[in-house]
């Protein structure tokens, strides 16, 4: 049992380290040591910035995603900017927001990722944040709430919380409502959803808001099935879910493509994105 | 009635241990209930050699693909990588340890081992990401995060278990033996690795094993530094996915099929570690019939 036990083990080592070393040798001798491949880093399948990333960038055709096999794949937004920063040949991304001196955001197709443009629309990678409720919900509450979120005074906090704004709408007076909303969905939200509670509830001393985190599409199906009051969802509604909930968009977030300070490529076309996160642009040299 | 006190007293705390011991009992019980009840609608839908030997893993695709076959692989593979690294230095510590370290040092060194075991281990993979994947980087090929980083990360952190328990099983071998090995000549070195290391051959076994079940349930350092892309490494410099980075990865949101299938994935990973407290328990016994030292 023993014997056969190490054996296995032995067997399994020797081997490994057998193609390990070939592999290797292929790999610096083969392209001269300067071809340095492209480190792509992504996020795990479920995160909401990775859906909307793909989606925009049309790494996913609905059906089928289409990452590159061998990208990195982080749990965090900070985990993503923190790779980037050790990695100089890496390439990834995050939210607008949470980009930092530490990395590089590209430019795509010449347009700077801030903002003015997102809000303008030329930057194009970028996700509403939007809340929605079941067509037809008398929800009084939820209807302050949102009120409330598209107002000046919510758009203030959203602003104040890293996002961008949207056209504010009239200035809101607390209607003075008490009870329990209940609001789940997206985790991208939880920033600033939680100081639009914080800020609400002060506001409303009667009303109370509990939120649940699990994600958008969890979110619209709690909606849909009454569990919740209100969907929040970090991106845009599909069409067949148009048909039951409407929704209201209280923020945009950009998502930045980012790279190491050290990469002296600065701007890239959105089709080259694609392509390396498609894993079909595999080395720098390519895209220099 | 003093008597009746006492009795009372006795058998009250009887039951007290009795209730200790089954809240123990309990969880584990809870736990394998919760995971195999919960593995089983996954392993229903999608079958269980699907879920086995299938090599996607797409889980938003439609329809999806649930198939956790390099994700075992990737389990055995950095486990493999951790026992090479940490396997021969925990040994020969443990020998220093017990047959050559002067009594001033011992304490402190001793100290310091169990230091190691009492590390975070997000702070193993914190000092993998920072230091230790940007060096395979830069001298080897690939973008470091690999099979050899997450061996090298949790070769380190088997490293206490192993000196541990090896060095307590070379110190009851009987001094006889080696005084024996010396008399007829042999050298200390000789003493220790024919005679000494053999006849603790089990208790050191043990080590590894155990050292194995940490290194295969570990998950934060790991996932830290071993790339987790699913795919079936081909090279020790590749990228890979192991069960626990799997499961931390996607918990968080998963919902239906998807929840299930993690679910099942730590059923699979609950198997793993079952097998190995079997193993455990043969080496143990097989020490124990043929007189060798437990």
């Amino acid at each position: 049992m023993k014997k056969v036990l190490l054996a296995v083990l032995g067997a399994g080592l020797i081997l490994g380290a057998f193609t390990g070393c070939g592999k290797k040798g292929d790999d610096v001798n083969g392209e001269g040591g300067k071809q340095r491949e492209i480190t792509v880093i992504s996020r795990e399948e479920s995160s909401g910035t990775r859906g909307a990333f793909d989606e925009l960038m049309k790494i996913t055709d609905g059906k089928t995603n289409m990452l590159f096999r061998e990208a990195v794949i982080v749990s965090s937004t900070d985990e993503a900017a923190s790779k980037v920063e050790v990695d100089k040949f890496a390439i990834g991304y995050t939210s607008l927001g949470s980009v930092t001196s530490k990395v590089k955001a590209l430019t795509i197709d010449g347009v700077v990722p801030n903002e003015e443009n997102v809000k303008n629309g030329s930057y194009k990678i970028a996700r509403p944040f939007v809340l929605a409720v079941k067509i037809g919900s008398g929800n009084q509450l939820a209807k302050d709430f949102l009120k409330f979120v598209s107002s000046q005074s919510g758009q203030a906090v959203v602003s104040k919380a890293g996002y961008i704004t949207v056209d504010a709408a009239a200035d809101y007076t607390p209607a003075k409502l008490s009870g329990k909303l209940t609001l789940s969905g997206s985790t991208s939200v939880e920033k600033v959803i939680q100081k639009l509670k914080e800020e609400y509830e002060g506001l409303n001393p009667g009303a109370k808001l509990e939120i649940n985190y699990n994600g958008s599409s969890a979110g619209i199906k709690d909606c849909l099935a009454d569990k919740s009051d209100v969907a929040m969802s970090s991106r845009e509604l599909k069409a067949e879910e148009k048909d039951q909930i409407t929704g209201t968009t209280f923020a945009l977030d950009g998502i930045a493509v980012i790279v190491n300070q050290s990469n002296e490529v600065s701007n890239m076309t959105e089709d080259l994105v694609t392509k390396i996160f498609k894993g079909e642009a595999r080395f720098w040299n390519d895209v220099q | 009635m003093a008597k009746d006190i006492k009795e009372i007293r006795e058998k009250g705390a009887e039951y007290f241990f009795l209730l200790c011991s089954l809240v123990s009992i309990g969880a584990v019980l809870l736990i394998c209930y919760f995971i195999f009840a919960g593995a089983y609608p996954a392993l229903r839908d999608i079958g269980a050699w699907a879920f086995l030997t299938g090599d996607l893993w797409k889980p938003t695709d439609h329809p999806p693909s649930f198939g956790i076959f390099n994700m075992i692989a990737g389990s055995i593979y950095v486990t493999a990588g951790a026992c090479i690294f940490g396997v021969p230095v925990g040994v020969f510590a443990a020998v220093y340890m017990a047959k050559y370290c002067p009594r001033k040092i011992y304490p402190v060194a001793s100290q310091l081992v169990s230091l190691l075991a009492g590390i975070p281990s997000i702070i193993y993979g914190f000092f993998g990401m920072m230091m230790i994947v940007p060096f395979i980087q830069e001298n080897f090929s690939g973008n470091g995060n690999s099979v050899l980083a997450a061996s090298i990360v949790l070769g380190v952190m088997i490293l206490p278990t192993v000196i541990k328990v090896s060095e307590v099983s070379i110190r009851a071998v009987p001094k006889s033996y080696f005084e024996g090995a010396l008399a007829l000549g042999a050298t200390k070195e000789q003493s220790i690795f024919f005679v000494g290391i053999p006849a603790a051959k089990s208790g050191i076994l043990a080590g590894v094993i155990l050292g194995i079940g940490r290194a295969i349930g570990e998950t934060m350092a790991v996932v830290m530094v071993a790339g987790n892309s699913n795919i079936l490494p081909e090279s020790i410099f590749k990228s890979v996915r192991t069960l626990t980075a799997n499961i931390v990865l996607e918990m968080g949101y998963a919902a239906g099929p998807h929840y299930d299938a993690i679910v099942a994935t730590g059923a699979v990973l609950f198997v793993f570690i079952l097998m190995l407290n079997i193993v455990l328990n043969i080496i143990n016994k097989g020490a124990q019939t043929s007189g060798g030292l437990s």
